[in-house]
């Protein structure tokens, strides 16, 4: 059921930047303030918190290694899966992001089992497209949460139209990349979590509607027993507020 | 110069990927076109990772994790292949049908997509009023080539139409070169050659 394809990475096509892995790039650890609610490291003789280790090429042999970025790091983890296939960040980013991406399927009206499977093709995509994730145009998060996405539509439209597969619409050239925009890329999501936690309980539950129970508004308004006016108004009041915690960055 | 661009709804419903297939793709043809666009995208898949990251986790099986390194070797899938190369991207790997005439100085060519939406390739001579029918649900319009015209404004190669429920103007092909425009629509399903001679000419 699965496409088997060519043994490249033909998404390059799509994401034609010409270095993927930013090897001179010196960054700071990202996005520390909101890693309370993140797993605690495995272990201690892997985590090394503040800096961005895969930064350092060194050759290594694949899967576990000592310099394995803290479990808290998600950037850093996908980084390390790009450059060293380092199965210990896999595992942690598996830890962290595989039950979140399940339970978004959930919500979204998959069974257990799909829900299960699309969470497990995520991160096998995360797997094999970690070189591609470019920390100057998402954070972590942010690029799961994308990949994650493609994959629900890609396993919906496999059900009915197997042949087509709508790739991400970025073609234009890429910018040369700034270590303050991969900072600034970073340290997106804490303001976005910050700005998320100050919306008014019914804007936020809009949102969260929106993106995770693939409603479309006229079926929020039904659920939520309020007008569509009144729903469109409030995505409106929330996009608003969060427009302005994403405005210096875009 | 692109100066027309999705709502913020429309581009909400992209980034959570539910806007039906066809809608999404003219959405996908102009965001992939539009700098400004994108970086708007990209906030709003923002919110979503941010909104992933809150999610309560729901546990997966107890072996989950060494069945995916199992597979740690499988290559990535790859894209399907280009079958419209004249066209951006996402248009260029669409599936699409054949050419219809759909009256005097217009044809039509379907996108294969799913979902609740249809929607498909539309070559407008100048002059000539673009198909548009009735008012309910999403409807969005990206030029590719050429330009119309309808009570709102200009739309030029790369601009994207949304029009509002109360909008009721027809848009007119500009002259010069033929309009050339990817239309998807949630709006009711004609069938046939005799639906679009109907919201054609309005009979």
């Amino acid at each position: 059921m699965r496409r088997k394809g060519v043994d490249h990475p033909i998404w390059h096509v799509i994401h034609p930047h010409p270095n993927h892995v930013r090897g001179s790039v010196n960054a700071t650890a990202p996005a520390s303030g909101a890693s309370d609610t993140r797993p605690a490291p495995a272990s201690p003789a892997f985590g090394v918190a503040g800096l961005v280790l895969p930064f350092r090429r060194r050759i290594s042999p694949p899967g576990m290694t000592a310099d394995t970025p803290a479990s808290d790091d998600h950037a850093a983890l996908i980084q390390a899966i790009a450059q060293r296939r380092d199965r210990l960040a896999f595992a942690a980013l598996f830890r962290f992001f595989a039950p979140r991406v399940k339970a978004w399927m959930l919500r979204g009206g998959a069974s257990p089992v799909a829900a299960e499977e699309l969470a497990q093709e995520t991160m096998l995509a995360v797997w094999q497209k970690a070189a591609l994730f470019d920390p100057a145009r998402a954070g972590a998060s942010t690029w799961i949460f994308t990949i994650a996405r493609n994959q629900r539509i890609d396993s919906l439209r496999r059900e009915r139209h197997p042949a087509t597969l709508l790739p991400d619409p970025v073609d234009e050239p890429e910018e040369p990349v700034q270590a303050d925009r991969v900072l600034a890329m970073a340290q997106q999501e804490s303001r976005i979590r910050v700005a998320m936690a100050a919306l008014p309980a019914e804007q936020a539950e809009v949102i969260r509607k929106a993106f995770f129970e693939d409603k479309v508004h006229a079926e929020i308004e039904k659920e939520l027993g309020i007008p569509l006016g009144t729903v469109k108004s409030r995505l409106r009041l929330a996009m608003n507020r969060l427009r302005a915690a994403l405005g210096d960055v875009t | 110069m692109i100066s027309h661009h999705p709502s913020e709804t429309t581009l909400l419903a992209y980034a959570a990927g539910s806007l039906p297939e066809a809608l999404a793709i003219v959405a996908a043809t102009h965001i992939g076109g539009c700098s400004a666009c994108r970086h708007r995208l990209e906030g709003l898949e923002a919110v979503g990772g941010v909104l992933l990251d809150a999610l309560p986790p729901s546990a997966l099986s107890d072996d989950a994790l060494d069945r995916l390194l199992a597979r740690a070797d499988e290559p990535a899938p790859a894209l399907p292949p280009v079958v419209n190369a004249g066209l951006p991207p996402p248009l260029d790997r669409v599936p699409l049908g054949r050419w219809w005439p759909i009256g005097v100085g217009a044809r039509w060519r379907p996108v294969q997509a799913e979902g609740a939406a249809w929607g498909g390739l539309i070559l407008v001579q100048p002059g000539r009023a673009l198909p548009r029918h009735g008012h309910d649900g999403l409807e969005l319009t990206c030029v590719l080539k050429g330009a119309f015209s309808d009570g709102s404004g200009r739309y030029g190669p790369g601009d994207l139409s949304e029009p509002q429920a109360d909008h009721d103007h027809p848009p007119v092909a500009a002259a010069g070169e033929p309009c050339l425009c990817v239309i998807a629509s949630e709006g009711m399903r004609l069938r046939g050659l005799l639906g679009w001679g109907q919201r054609m000419f309005g009979i």
